[in-house]
Protein backbone atom coordinates (compact mmCIF):
# COMPACT_ATOMS: atom_id res chain seq x y z
CA UNK A 1 0.00 0.00 0.00
CA UNK A 2 2.69 2.50 0.76
CA UNK A 3 4.21 1.68 -2.09
CA UNK A 4 1.22 2.29 -4.10
CA UNK A 5 0.98 5.68 -2.41
CA UNK A 6 4.43 6.23 -3.37
CA UNK A 7 3.99 5.49 -6.65
CA UNK A 8 1.22 7.94 -7.27
CA UNK A 9 2.62 10.74 -5.21
CA UNK A 10 5.64 10.48 -7.53
CA UNK A 11 3.56 10.56 -10.98
CA UNK A 12 2.21 13.95 -9.43
CA UNK A 13 5.24 15.44 -10.98
CA UNK A 14 3.88 16.10 -14.51
CA UNK A 15 7.50 17.07 -16.03
CA UNK A 16 5.83 17.45 -19.40
CA UNK A 17 7.42 20.78 -20.97
CA UNK A 18 5.98 20.92 -24.66
CA UNK A 19 5.05 24.41 -26.79
CA UNK A 20 2.84 26.05 -24.82
CA UNK A 21 4.83 26.12 -21.33
CA UNK A 22 5.84 29.03 -20.08
CA UNK A 23 9.22 27.04 -18.72
CA UNK A 24 10.00 23.40 -17.69
CA UNK A 25 9.26 24.81 -13.96
CA UNK A 26 5.84 26.28 -14.68
CA UNK A 27 4.81 23.00 -16.77
CA UNK A 28 5.22 20.79 -13.60
CA UNK A 29 4.20 22.35 -10.64
CA UNK A 30 1.86 19.68 -9.58
CA UNK A 31 4.96 18.40 -9.19
CA UNK A 32 4.84 19.55 -5.15
CA UNK A 33 0.79 19.45 -5.53
CA UNK A 34 1.20 15.44 -4.09
CA UNK A 35 4.74 15.40 -3.00
CA UNK A 36 2.43 15.01 0.78
CA UNK A 37 2.00 11.42 -0.04
CA UNK A 38 5.60 10.47 -0.16
CA UNK A 39 6.50 8.84 2.96
CA UNK A 40 10.15 9.64 2.55
CA UNK A 41 11.85 13.12 3.73
CA UNK A 42 13.68 13.75 0.97
CA UNK A 43 13.47 13.34 -2.80
CA UNK A 44 16.12 13.88 -6.26
CA UNK A 45 14.61 14.42 -9.43
CA UNK A 46 17.14 13.84 -12.11
CA UNK A 47 15.79 14.82 -15.52
CA UNK A 48 16.14 15.06 -19.27
CA UNK A 49 13.70 16.25 -22.04
CA UNK A 50 14.67 16.50 -25.45
CA UNK A 51 12.44 18.05 -27.93
CA UNK A 52 12.12 19.66 -31.24
CA UNK A 53 10.90 23.25 -32.17
CA UNK A 54 10.12 25.92 -34.95
CA UNK A 55 13.29 26.18 -38.03
CA UNK A 56 14.49 22.56 -36.96
CA UNK A 57 16.00 23.56 -33.56
CA UNK A 58 16.79 20.52 -31.27
CA UNK A 59 16.78 20.66 -27.70
CA UNK A 60 17.98 19.32 -24.73
CA UNK A 61 16.95 20.30 -21.31
CA UNK A 62 18.57 18.61 -18.02
CA UNK A 63 17.25 19.42 -14.68
CA UNK A 64 17.55 18.65 -11.18
CA UNK A 65 14.78 18.95 -8.09
CA UNK A 66 15.63 18.91 -4.22
CA UNK A 67 12.30 18.25 -2.84
CA UNK A 68 12.07 18.19 1.30
CA UNK A 69 8.91 16.83 3.21
CA UNK A 70 8.71 19.42 6.23
CA UNK A 71 5.63 17.61 7.53
CA UNK A 72 2.51 15.90 5.83
CA UNK A 73 1.06 19.18 4.71
CA UNK A 74 4.30 21.06 3.61
CA UNK A 75 7.18 20.81 1.15
CA UNK A 76 9.24 22.68 -0.69
CA UNK A 77 11.03 21.75 -3.99
CA UNK A 78 14.16 23.97 -5.65
CA UNK A 79 14.18 23.24 -9.14
CA UNK A 80 17.28 23.82 -11.37
CA UNK A 81 16.99 23.77 -15.33
CA UNK A 82 19.70 23.53 -17.95
CA UNK A 83 18.65 24.18 -21.86
CA UNK A 84 20.66 23.66 -25.29
CA UNK A 85 19.06 24.59 -28.41
CA UNK A 86 20.54 23.62 -31.79
CA UNK A 87 19.76 24.78 -35.35
CA UNK A 88 21.05 27.08 -38.32
CA UNK A 89 22.81 29.68 -35.37
CA UNK A 90 24.36 27.25 -34.30
CA UNK A 91 24.55 25.28 -30.78
CA UNK A 92 23.94 27.76 -27.55
CA UNK A 93 23.91 25.93 -24.11
CA UNK A 94 23.21 27.52 -20.76
CA UNK A 95 21.52 27.11 -17.00
CA UNK A 96 17.99 28.44 -17.47
CA UNK A 97 15.83 29.19 -14.19
CA UNK A 98 15.54 28.02 -10.41
CA UNK A 99 12.45 27.86 -9.36
CA UNK A 100 11.62 27.51 -5.29
CA UNK A 101 8.16 26.02 -4.56
CA UNK A 102 5.99 25.66 -1.56
CA UNK A 103 3.66 23.18 -1.09
CA UNK A 104 0.75 22.95 1.58
CA UNK A 105 -1.49 20.06 1.66
CA UNK A 106 -4.90 20.09 3.15
CA UNK A 107 -6.13 17.00 5.02
CA UNK A 108 -8.44 14.60 2.54
CA UNK A 109 -11.78 14.68 2.99
CA UNK A 110 -14.03 11.93 1.49
CA UNK A 111 -11.74 11.17 -1.41
CA UNK A 112 -11.20 14.89 -2.03
CA UNK A 113 -7.87 17.15 -1.58
CA UNK A 114 -7.02 20.49 -2.11
CA UNK A 115 -3.23 21.93 -1.49
CA UNK A 116 -1.80 25.29 -3.05
CA UNK A 117 1.49 26.04 -4.12
CA UNK A 118 3.14 29.51 -4.10
CA UNK A 119 6.77 30.13 -6.02
CA UNK A 120 9.50 32.24 -7.72
CA UNK A 121 11.40 31.84 -10.77
CA UNK A 122 14.96 33.13 -10.91
CA UNK A 123 16.41 33.34 -14.45
CA UNK A 124 20.24 32.91 -14.50
CA UNK A 125 20.47 34.61 -18.04
CA UNK A 126 19.17 37.93 -19.22
CA UNK A 127 18.18 36.24 -22.37
CA UNK A 128 20.83 37.56 -24.41
CA UNK A 129 23.32 35.02 -24.92
CA UNK A 130 25.29 35.38 -28.50
CA UNK A 131 27.11 33.17 -30.90
CA UNK A 132 30.28 34.80 -32.51
CA UNK A 133 28.13 38.30 -31.42
CA UNK A 134 25.71 37.60 -33.52
CA UNK A 135 22.22 38.24 -31.32
CA UNK A 136 20.35 34.87 -31.16
CA UNK A 137 16.36 34.77 -31.02
CA UNK A 138 14.55 33.38 -27.47
CA UNK A 139 14.11 30.07 -29.33
CA UNK A 140 17.85 29.51 -28.67
CA UNK A 141 18.01 30.88 -24.94
CA UNK A 142 17.84 28.89 -21.90
CA UNK A 143 15.15 31.75 -19.93
CA UNK A 144 13.55 34.28 -20.79
CA UNK A 145 15.10 36.66 -18.07
CA UNK A 146 12.04 37.18 -16.12
CA UNK A 147 11.47 36.86 -11.93
CA UNK A 148 8.35 35.51 -11.64
CA UNK A 149 5.88 34.71 -9.04
CA UNK A 150 3.85 31.39 -9.32
CA UNK A 151 0.73 30.57 -7.32
CA UNK A 152 -1.54 27.73 -7.64
CA UNK A 153 -4.58 25.70 -6.75
CA UNK A 154 -4.91 21.87 -6.63
CA UNK A 155 -7.80 19.47 -6.17
CA UNK A 156 -7.51 15.52 -6.30
CA UNK A 157 -10.53 13.49 -6.58
CA UNK A 158 -10.44 9.69 -6.41
CA UNK A 159 -7.96 9.24 -9.75
CA UNK A 160 -8.57 12.81 -11.06
CA UNK A 161 -6.34 15.68 -10.31
CA UNK A 162 -6.99 19.04 -11.47
CA UNK A 163 -4.52 22.02 -10.97
CA UNK A 164 -4.20 25.75 -11.71
CA UNK A 165 -2.07 28.22 -11.66
CA UNK A 166 -0.78 31.93 -12.65
CA UNK A 167 2.71 32.77 -13.62
CA UNK A 168 2.89 36.53 -13.11
CA UNK A 169 6.33 38.14 -14.38
CA UNK A 170 7.06 40.33 -11.39
CA UNK A 171 10.42 41.91 -12.49
CA UNK A 172 11.78 41.60 -16.03
CA UNK A 173 15.46 40.89 -16.61
CA UNK A 174 15.44 40.06 -20.75
CA UNK A 175 17.87 42.02 -22.74
CA UNK A 176 17.29 40.19 -25.81
CA UNK A 177 18.67 41.76 -28.96
CA UNK A 178 17.58 40.11 -31.76
CA UNK A 179 16.02 41.87 -34.67
CA UNK A 180 14.39 40.33 -37.32
CA UNK A 181 15.71 43.03 -39.94
CA UNK A 182 19.59 42.25 -38.93
CA UNK A 183 18.96 38.73 -39.07
CA UNK A 184 20.39 35.88 -41.83
CA UNK A 185 17.18 33.91 -40.86
CA UNK A 186 13.42 34.84 -41.85
CA UNK A 187 11.97 32.24 -39.03
CA UNK A 188 11.91 34.15 -36.00
CA UNK A 189 9.83 37.63 -34.71
CA UNK A 190 12.30 40.65 -33.46
CA UNK A 191 12.39 40.19 -29.29
CA UNK A 192 14.42 43.10 -28.28
CA UNK A 193 13.87 43.77 -25.25
CA UNK A 194 11.06 41.57 -24.60
CA UNK A 195 8.45 41.75 -22.32
CA UNK A 196 6.11 38.57 -21.98
CA UNK A 197 2.45 39.09 -20.40
CA UNK A 198 1.52 36.55 -17.48
CA UNK A 199 0.09 32.73 -17.96
CA UNK A 200 -2.54 31.14 -16.52
CA UNK A 201 -2.39 27.27 -16.19
CA UNK A 202 -5.17 24.88 -15.64
CA UNK A 203 -4.39 20.94 -16.03
CA UNK A 204 -6.30 17.64 -15.61
CA UNK A 205 -4.94 14.71 -15.24
CA UNK A 206 -6.36 10.69 -14.95
CA UNK A 207 -4.71 8.18 -13.17
CA UNK A 208 -3.98 4.58 -14.48
CA UNK A 209 -2.61 2.27 -12.76
CA UNK A 210 -2.92 -1.77 -13.80
CA UNK A 211 -0.21 -3.01 -11.57
CA UNK A 212 2.26 -2.18 -8.43
CA UNK A 213 4.64 -1.29 -11.17
CA UNK A 214 3.56 0.24 -13.87
CA UNK A 215 1.54 3.41 -13.88
CA UNK A 216 0.39 5.72 -16.89
CA UNK A 217 -1.49 9.50 -16.35
CA UNK A 218 -2.55 10.84 -19.61
CA UNK A 219 -3.37 14.56 -19.32
CA UNK A 220 -3.87 17.61 -20.84
CA UNK A 221 -2.70 21.09 -19.92
CA UNK A 222 -4.32 24.53 -20.66
CA UNK A 223 -2.12 27.75 -20.96
CA UNK A 224 -3.64 30.70 -21.95
CA UNK A 225 -1.10 33.95 -22.16
CA UNK A 226 -3.07 36.59 -20.69
CA UNK A 227 -2.26 39.73 -23.21
CA UNK A 228 0.37 40.17 -26.45
CA UNK A 229 3.99 39.99 -25.48
CA UNK A 230 6.08 43.25 -26.51
CA UNK A 231 9.57 44.41 -27.37
CA UNK A 232 11.57 47.25 -28.28
CA UNK A 233 11.62 47.97 -32.15
CA UNK A 234 15.00 49.68 -34.04
CA UNK A 235 13.25 53.07 -33.02
CA UNK A 236 13.30 52.27 -29.67
CA UNK A 237 9.29 52.37 -29.50
CA UNK A 238 7.52 49.68 -27.28
CA UNK A 239 5.73 47.52 -30.05
CA UNK A 240 2.69 44.68 -29.17
CA UNK A 241 3.55 41.69 -31.05
CA UNK A 242 -0.15 40.61 -32.88
CA UNK A 243 -1.02 37.22 -32.05
CA UNK A 244 1.08 36.46 -29.19
CA UNK A 245 -1.58 36.09 -26.80
CA UNK A 246 -4.25 33.20 -26.37
CA UNK A 247 -4.97 29.45 -25.77
CA UNK A 248 -2.03 26.80 -26.31
CA UNK A 249 -3.15 23.22 -25.29
CA UNK A 250 -0.90 20.77 -24.71
CA UNK A 251 -1.83 16.92 -24.77
CA UNK A 252 0.81 14.47 -22.36
CA UNK A 253 1.66 10.87 -21.34
CA UNK A 254 3.43 9.70 -18.33
CA UNK A 255 4.46 6.40 -17.92
CA UNK A 256 6.04 5.08 -14.38
CA UNK A 257 8.52 2.17 -13.95
CA UNK A 258 8.53 1.82 -10.00
CA UNK A 259 12.00 0.15 -10.24
CA UNK A 260 12.49 -0.41 -6.32
CA UNK A 261 10.47 1.11 -3.39
CA UNK A 262 12.30 4.48 -3.41
CA UNK A 263 13.25 5.00 -6.70
CA UNK A 264 11.16 5.38 -10.10
CA UNK A 265 11.73 5.60 -13.24
CA UNK A 266 9.61 7.31 -15.66
CA UNK A 267 8.89 8.96 -19.02
CA UNK A 268 6.90 11.49 -20.91
CA UNK A 269 5.80 12.19 -23.83
CA UNK A 270 4.00 15.44 -25.14
CA UNK A 271 2.47 17.84 -27.87
CA UNK A 272 0.55 20.85 -28.83
CA UNK A 273 -2.79 20.73 -30.98
CA UNK A 274 -3.69 24.15 -30.29
CA UNK A 275 -1.13 26.56 -30.58
CA UNK A 276 -0.90 30.66 -30.50
CA UNK A 277 -0.67 32.57 -33.84
CA UNK A 278 2.68 34.08 -32.52
CA UNK A 279 5.06 32.63 -30.33
CA UNK A 280 7.60 34.79 -30.41
CA UNK A 281 9.23 33.93 -26.90
CA UNK A 282 10.39 30.66 -28.25
CA UNK A 283 8.71 27.88 -26.74
CA UNK A 284 7.59 26.43 -30.44
CA UNK A 285 8.65 22.86 -29.01
CA UNK A 286 5.98 20.56 -32.00
CA UNK A 287 6.53 17.49 -29.05
CA UNK A 288 8.98 16.77 -26.03
CA UNK A 289 9.79 12.92 -24.95
CA UNK A 290 11.58 12.97 -21.18
CA UNK A 291 12.91 10.53 -18.78
CA UNK A 292 13.15 11.03 -15.18
CA UNK A 293 14.84 9.44 -12.64
CA UNK A 294 13.71 10.26 -9.18
CA UNK A 295 14.77 8.78 -6.01
CA UNK A 296 13.37 9.11 -2.37
CA UNK A 297 15.56 8.73 1.04
CA UNK B 1 23.60 5.47 10.40
CA UNK B 2 25.48 4.25 7.12
CA UNK B 3 23.11 4.80 5.02
CA UNK B 4 22.40 8.42 6.46
CA UNK B 5 26.03 8.85 5.36
CA UNK B 6 26.10 7.65 2.26
CA UNK B 7 22.86 9.87 1.69
CA UNK B 8 24.54 13.11 2.91
CA UNK B 9 28.04 12.47 0.67
CA UNK B 10 25.67 12.11 -1.86
CA UNK B 11 23.92 15.60 -1.66
CA UNK B 12 27.02 17.00 -1.18
CA UNK B 13 28.54 15.78 -4.41
CA UNK B 14 25.38 16.24 -6.42
CA UNK B 15 25.78 20.11 -4.83
CA UNK B 16 29.67 20.29 -6.02
CA UNK B 17 28.66 18.69 -9.06
CA UNK B 18 25.89 21.57 -9.48
CA UNK B 19 27.80 24.44 -8.72
CA UNK B 20 30.35 23.53 -10.97
CA UNK B 21 28.06 23.06 -13.80
CA UNK B 22 26.51 27.00 -13.11
CA UNK B 23 30.25 27.90 -14.62
CA UNK B 24 29.09 25.62 -17.78
CA UNK B 25 27.88 27.07 -21.22
CA UNK B 26 28.41 25.75 -24.61
CA UNK B 27 28.35 27.49 -27.79
CA UNK B 28 29.03 26.59 -31.06
CA UNK B 29 28.72 28.38 -34.17
CA UNK B 30 26.07 27.32 -37.48
CA UNK B 31 25.61 28.75 -40.61
CA UNK B 32 24.11 32.21 -39.74
CA UNK B 33 26.49 33.07 -37.03
CA UNK B 34 29.76 31.99 -38.73
CA UNK B 35 32.42 34.74 -37.79
CA UNK B 36 33.85 35.52 -41.53
CA UNK B 37 30.02 36.38 -42.12
CA UNK B 38 29.95 39.00 -39.25
CA UNK B 39 32.64 40.65 -40.69
CA UNK B 40 31.68 41.21 -43.95
CA UNK B 41 31.01 44.89 -44.72
CA UNK B 42 28.45 46.81 -47.05
CA UNK B 43 29.93 45.51 -50.58
CA UNK B 44 30.76 49.09 -52.03
CA UNK B 45 30.32 49.33 -56.10
CA UNK B 46 33.28 50.77 -58.08
CA UNK B 47 31.09 51.79 -60.60
CA UNK B 48 28.77 54.27 -58.72
CA UNK B 49 30.38 56.99 -57.05
CA UNK B 50 30.56 57.05 -53.43
CA UNK B 51 29.37 60.45 -51.92
CA UNK B 52 30.76 61.16 -47.46
CA UNK B 53 27.54 62.64 -46.40
CA UNK B 54 29.18 63.19 -42.75
CA UNK B 55 31.46 62.70 -40.55
CA UNK B 56 32.56 63.26 -36.96
CA UNK B 57 35.02 62.00 -34.49
CA UNK B 58 34.67 59.62 -31.52
CA UNK B 59 34.49 61.04 -28.15
CA UNK B 60 34.40 58.81 -25.24
CA UNK B 61 31.95 58.73 -21.90
CA UNK B 62 33.69 59.00 -18.48
CA UNK B 63 35.82 55.74 -18.12
CA UNK B 64 36.08 54.77 -21.43
CA UNK B 65 38.43 54.78 -24.42
CA UNK B 66 37.80 55.18 -27.96
CA UNK B 67 39.50 56.37 -31.37
CA UNK B 68 38.10 57.07 -34.69
CA UNK B 69 35.76 58.50 -36.88
CA UNK B 70 31.92 57.90 -38.02
CA UNK B 71 31.16 58.55 -41.26
CA UNK B 72 27.95 58.78 -43.40
CA UNK B 73 28.31 57.78 -47.12
CA UNK B 74 26.04 57.29 -50.18
CA UNK B 75 26.34 55.46 -53.68
CA UNK B 76 23.23 55.21 -55.28
CA UNK B 77 20.43 55.13 -53.14
CA UNK B 78 22.23 52.91 -50.39
CA UNK B 79 23.43 55.14 -47.18
CA UNK B 80 25.30 53.25 -44.56
CA UNK B 81 27.67 54.52 -41.33
CA UNK B 82 31.59 53.51 -41.85
CA UNK B 83 33.74 53.01 -38.48
CA UNK B 84 37.33 54.54 -39.66
CA UNK B 85 40.20 53.18 -37.60
CA UNK B 86 37.81 52.62 -34.75
CA UNK B 87 38.64 51.03 -31.33
CA UNK B 88 36.76 50.90 -28.36
CA UNK B 89 36.61 49.55 -24.53
CA UNK B 90 35.39 46.32 -23.74
CA UNK B 91 31.84 45.77 -23.66
CA UNK B 92 28.86 42.73 -23.41
CA UNK B 93 26.37 44.09 -25.76
CA UNK B 94 27.32 47.35 -27.61
CA UNK B 95 25.30 48.44 -30.53
CA UNK B 96 25.35 51.51 -32.99
CA UNK B 97 22.75 54.00 -32.98
CA UNK B 98 22.06 56.89 -35.16
CA UNK B 99 20.25 59.34 -32.40
CA UNK B 100 19.20 62.91 -32.59
CA UNK B 101 21.25 63.97 -29.67
CA UNK B 102 24.42 63.15 -27.70
CA UNK B 103 22.08 61.05 -25.43
CA UNK B 104 20.28 57.60 -26.51
CA UNK B 105 16.33 58.86 -26.21
CA UNK B 106 15.19 59.13 -29.52
CA UNK B 107 17.32 57.00 -32.09
CA UNK B 108 17.22 54.27 -34.84
CA UNK B 109 19.90 50.90 -33.63
CA UNK B 110 21.96 50.13 -36.58
CA UNK B 111 22.31 46.74 -34.97
CA UNK B 112 25.71 45.00 -33.07
CA UNK B 113 28.90 46.70 -32.89
CA UNK B 114 30.91 43.39 -34.71
CA UNK B 115 33.92 43.33 -36.78
CA UNK B 116 32.35 44.77 -39.31
CA UNK B 117 32.98 48.97 -39.53
CA UNK B 118 29.97 49.50 -41.81
CA UNK B 119 25.75 49.31 -41.09
CA UNK B 120 23.08 50.42 -43.44
CA UNK B 121 21.01 52.88 -42.82
CA UNK B 122 17.14 52.28 -42.89
CA UNK B 123 15.88 54.36 -45.79
CA UNK B 124 13.27 56.30 -44.14
CA UNK B 125 16.00 58.18 -41.40
CA UNK B 126 16.39 61.97 -42.07
CA UNK B 127 19.95 62.26 -41.98
CA UNK B 128 19.19 66.29 -41.14
CA UNK B 129 17.50 65.19 -37.85
CA UNK B 130 19.58 62.36 -36.78
CA UNK B 131 23.20 63.94 -36.22
CA UNK B 132 24.89 61.96 -33.78
CA UNK B 133 26.29 57.90 -33.50
CA UNK B 134 26.07 56.69 -30.63
CA UNK B 135 27.86 53.44 -29.39
CA UNK B 136 25.84 52.44 -26.86
CA UNK B 137 25.66 49.42 -24.30
CA UNK B 138 21.75 48.27 -24.54
CA UNK B 139 22.09 45.33 -21.78
CA UNK B 140 23.48 47.99 -19.07
CA UNK B 141 22.47 51.15 -20.55
CA UNK B 142 25.85 52.84 -20.54
CA UNK B 143 26.54 54.91 -23.45
CA UNK B 144 29.96 54.67 -24.96
CA UNK B 145 30.65 56.91 -26.71
CA UNK B 146 29.23 60.13 -28.66
CA UNK B 147 29.96 61.04 -32.59
CA UNK B 148 28.73 64.47 -33.74
CA UNK B 149 27.95 65.03 -37.75
CA UNK B 150 29.03 67.49 -39.59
Amino acid sequence: MKQTIYILSILGSLSMYSQGCSDAGFCSVGNTFTDELNTSKNQLDFGGIIGGGEADIFYISPYVTYTRNFSESFTMSAKVTYSQASGDFGTRGQFGDAFLTGNYTFKEKKDKTWSTLLGFKFPFTSSNAKINGVSLPLDYQASLGTFDLIAGVGFKYKKWFFNTALQLPVFNNNKNSYFDEYSASNDFSSTNLFERKPDVLFRTTYTIQNNTKFTFKPNLLFIYRLGEDTYENLAGNRTSIDGSDGLTINANLITSYAIAKNKILEASLAFPFVVKEERPDGLTRSFTAGLIYKYAF
Amino acid sequence: MILNLNTTAMVKKGIYLLVALMFFSCEKEGEFTRQEAQQQNIIINSNEDLVELYAGTFVPTAGISVTGKAKIYQQGTTRFVSLENFTISNAPDLKVYLSTTAAPDTFVNLGNLTAATTYTIPTQVDLTVFTYVLIHCQQYNHLYAIANLN
